[in-house]
């Protein structure tokens, strides 16, 4: 396995820079995920690791190789795509053994590697099918079993789970997380779901227009955004983002002024905020609850009463604009109910005028 | 639920009589487009004064199954000879043809590459230019090469790439998902192996088309092998039936039986390959 190194890494078509300069080390037996919105660039980078789009300006190594100019069976990737791209017109057992022939592999250790890959993925019975008499989550699979078996030093995933239903999606998320376990593979992965990126990834990469806003652990991207895209970004439901003003200094805390006339004190030194400061503060919607007694309140009016079961997610019109409060189990909202909810600032999140965060 | 009973589960009499309709509709017109093919037919089993008898005889009596026996010994018609060289030369085209226009298509439709759109649109515009204008300047460079009195000019072109084909091949090459040439290259599979063992199996119904359209196009391809083929034993059977039938204008049953022979195979290749034409009609229209 290896380590995977992009240095000023660029990328124009035509006159449109979708990367625009890329600096990132990932490192050996890592598992990092690039998320971002669509057209943001996550898979144009991933295939430019591949090989699969050129490099237009800087550098992709892999471990000590410079491979920018490598085809990309010469780099030590194999990539799992989106809509699997398994060859139709060959059974399970032809697309695992495709590459290791290409390989110039003997037939015995072809055998072998696919009769490996296969019974640790559980598909040995569906190597005489072709792809179309499976289902979506065996197709998956096999789509794994033809990385897995080329013994690449990098895994690349291409959103390989998006065309899968809820309950498999977990299944095969899961699978994912446990070949990561036992391959000690290096591994990037591509999605636009967050749950996926939170659950999957050591490191998370947020990018955003060709570039990365940020990169940290899943706790650090959601409880320190770098700013209010990572902020609004990561986490479902999305933040609570309120304009306030700092009235002023008030010992180890702040006074913040939010619009409706509340104020309320943020605790922490906060250096460097002066009285007077415009801010946005950040509330994950955990740390709003409806009624609790503690802490400075809101109000608003139920718009949506959202009831997962185990908890309820509900979206206030208040005067700080939308709310989103989530509260464990049922609540007994419902849409037209004025409700008033206080807030743990504890966990909040001060963001300057520019959108980034204050420490 | 109880099912209906069956009296009320019949069509009502205005569809009944609409499909009676158009039944009677389509078996006329059929009619109509088979009549000539089965005049061709008994005519080639019957003799002169039976193809020109009033009334007309709509089926042969007696059968004159001598007349395929005379069709393939005359010395004067080498039928046989020129039946094999209209296989081998509609063969040969619809090879060349499927492999260039394949190729070309696979690079305008799967590749990248600088000025890519440009040629494409240069190809097309190949297909404006009326073959006739280029006929002289083609023929004098075969005559140059010494090939005049040869399948080379005949052939060989069709290995280069014909601008329809190649414009048709493209559109069912779009439609192949990216991710699979993708996959093949990570696989380490070159271009040229992508070509032929990843994306020519995803397109197989349009390659048969192709195929197919160039076989008969070429079967009834008179013009080009009339100018360029001197021999008689060399002519394929277009060329060799008129010939035939300049020299022997009386002799309407031969020229029958010849025609009906000629006709054979296309009928029964269609047959062999409808699937794939309902496939490409149904696909992309052609």
């Amino acid at each position: 396995m290896s380590s995977v190194t992009l240095s000023g890494v660029r990328k124009l078509y035509g006159i449109h820079e979708v990367i625009k300069g890329i600096d990132l080390a990932i490192e050996d037996r890592e598992f990092v995920v690039f998320v971002g919105p669509s057209g943001c660039g996550k898979s144009t980078l991933l295939r430019m690791i591949a090989g699969l789009e050129d490099v237009d300006y800087g550098s992709v190594m892999i471990g000590a190789r410079d491979v920018t100019e490598l085809a990309p069976a010469r780099r030590g990737v194999a990539m799992v795509f989106q809509n699997y791209a398994l060859y139709p017109h060959m059974s399970a057992y032809d697309n695992l053994a495709y590459g290791l022939r290409r390989a110039g592999m003997t037939a015995a250790e072809v055998d072998r590697r696919v009769r490996d890959a296969s019974a640790m993925l559980q598909i040995t019975e569906l190597l005489g099918r072709r792809p179309k008499a499976m289902s979506g989550g065996q197709r998956q699979r096999v789509a794994i079993g033809r990385a897995i078996v080329r013994q690449p030093e990098v895994f690349l995933f291409d959103e390989p789970l998006s065309n899968l239903d809820a309950a498999l999606r977990v299944e095969m998320r899961t699978q994912i997380a446990r070949l990561h376990h036992d391959l000690q593979a290096t591994m990037i992965f591509v999605t636009h779901d967050q749950v996926e990126a939170m659950t999957l990834a050591d490191r998370i990469v947020v990018l955003n227009g060709g570039r990365i806003e940020q990169v940290g652990t899943p706790r650090e991207v959601y409880h320190r955004p770098a700013n209010l895209f990572v902020a609004g970004f990561i986490g479902s439901p999305a933040i609570n983002l309120l304009k306030a003003e700092v009235l002023e200094r008030d010992g180890r805390a702040l006074r913040l002024r939010l619009a409706g006339e509340v104020e309320c004190l943020l605790p922490g030194l906060w250096p460097g905020v002066r009285g007077g400061a415009r801010v946005t503060l950040g509330l994950r919607p955990e740390r709003l609850r409806p009624d609790s007694g503690a802490g400075p309140l809101l109000s608003g009016v139920v718009t949506l009463a959202e009831h997962l079961g185990g908890e309820t997610i509900l979206h206030l019109d208040g005067p700080q604009g939308r709310l989103t409060v989530k509260t464990p189990g049922e609540s007994p909202q419902g849409i037209g109910d004025r409700v008033e909810v206080a807030m743990d600032l504890a966990e909040a999140i001060l963001f300057d005028e520019g959108g980034q965060r204050i420490d | 639920m109880t099912a209906p009973p069956l009296a009320a589960r019949r069509k009502p009499p205005r569809k009944t009589l609409a499909r009676i309709v158009y039944h009677a509709v389509m078996l006329t017109v059929s009619a109509i487009f088979l009549l000539p093919f089965y005049w061709m037919v008994i005519s080639a089993f019957k003799n002169n004064a039976e193809i020109f008898a009033r009334p007309m005889l709509w089926f042969p009596d007696p059968i004159r199954w001598e007349n395929v026996a005379d069709l393939f010994t005359r010395p004067d018609f080498p039928f046989l000879q020129q039946f094999l060289n209209s296989c081998f030369y509609a063969g040969m085209v619809a090879v060349g043809t499927c492999l260039s226009c394949s190729l070309a298509a696979y690079s305008f439709g799967c590749l990248r590459w600088r000025g890519r759109n440009f040629v494409f649109g240069l190809t097309i515009c190949a297909l404006l230019i009326p073959p006739i204008v280029t006929f002289l300047p083609v023929f004098l460079g075969w005559s140059k090469l010494g090939l005049k009195d040869s399948y080379w000019p005949l052939i060989a072109p069709y290995f280069l790439g014909d601008a329809f084909y190649i414009f048709m091949l493209r559109q069912f090459f779009l439609g192949v998902p990216r991710e699979l040439m993708d996959a093949a290259r990570l696989d380490g599979a070159s271009e040229f192996r992508i070509w032929w063992q990843i994306v020519l199996p995803q397109v197989k119904s349009a390659l048969v088309i192709v195929g197919l359209f160039a076989f008969v196009y070429t079967w009834h391809e008179f013009f080009t092998p009339l100018i360029y083929l001197q021999n008689r034993e060399d002519f394929p059977l277009s060329v060799g039936l008129f010939t035939f039938r300049s020299q022997r204008a009386a002799e309407w049953s031969m020229a029958m039986m010849g025609a009906t022979f000629t006709a054979l195979p296309l009928l029964v290749l269609f047959l062999f390959t409808q699937r794939f034409f309902r496939q490409g009609l149904a696909t992309k229209g052609f």
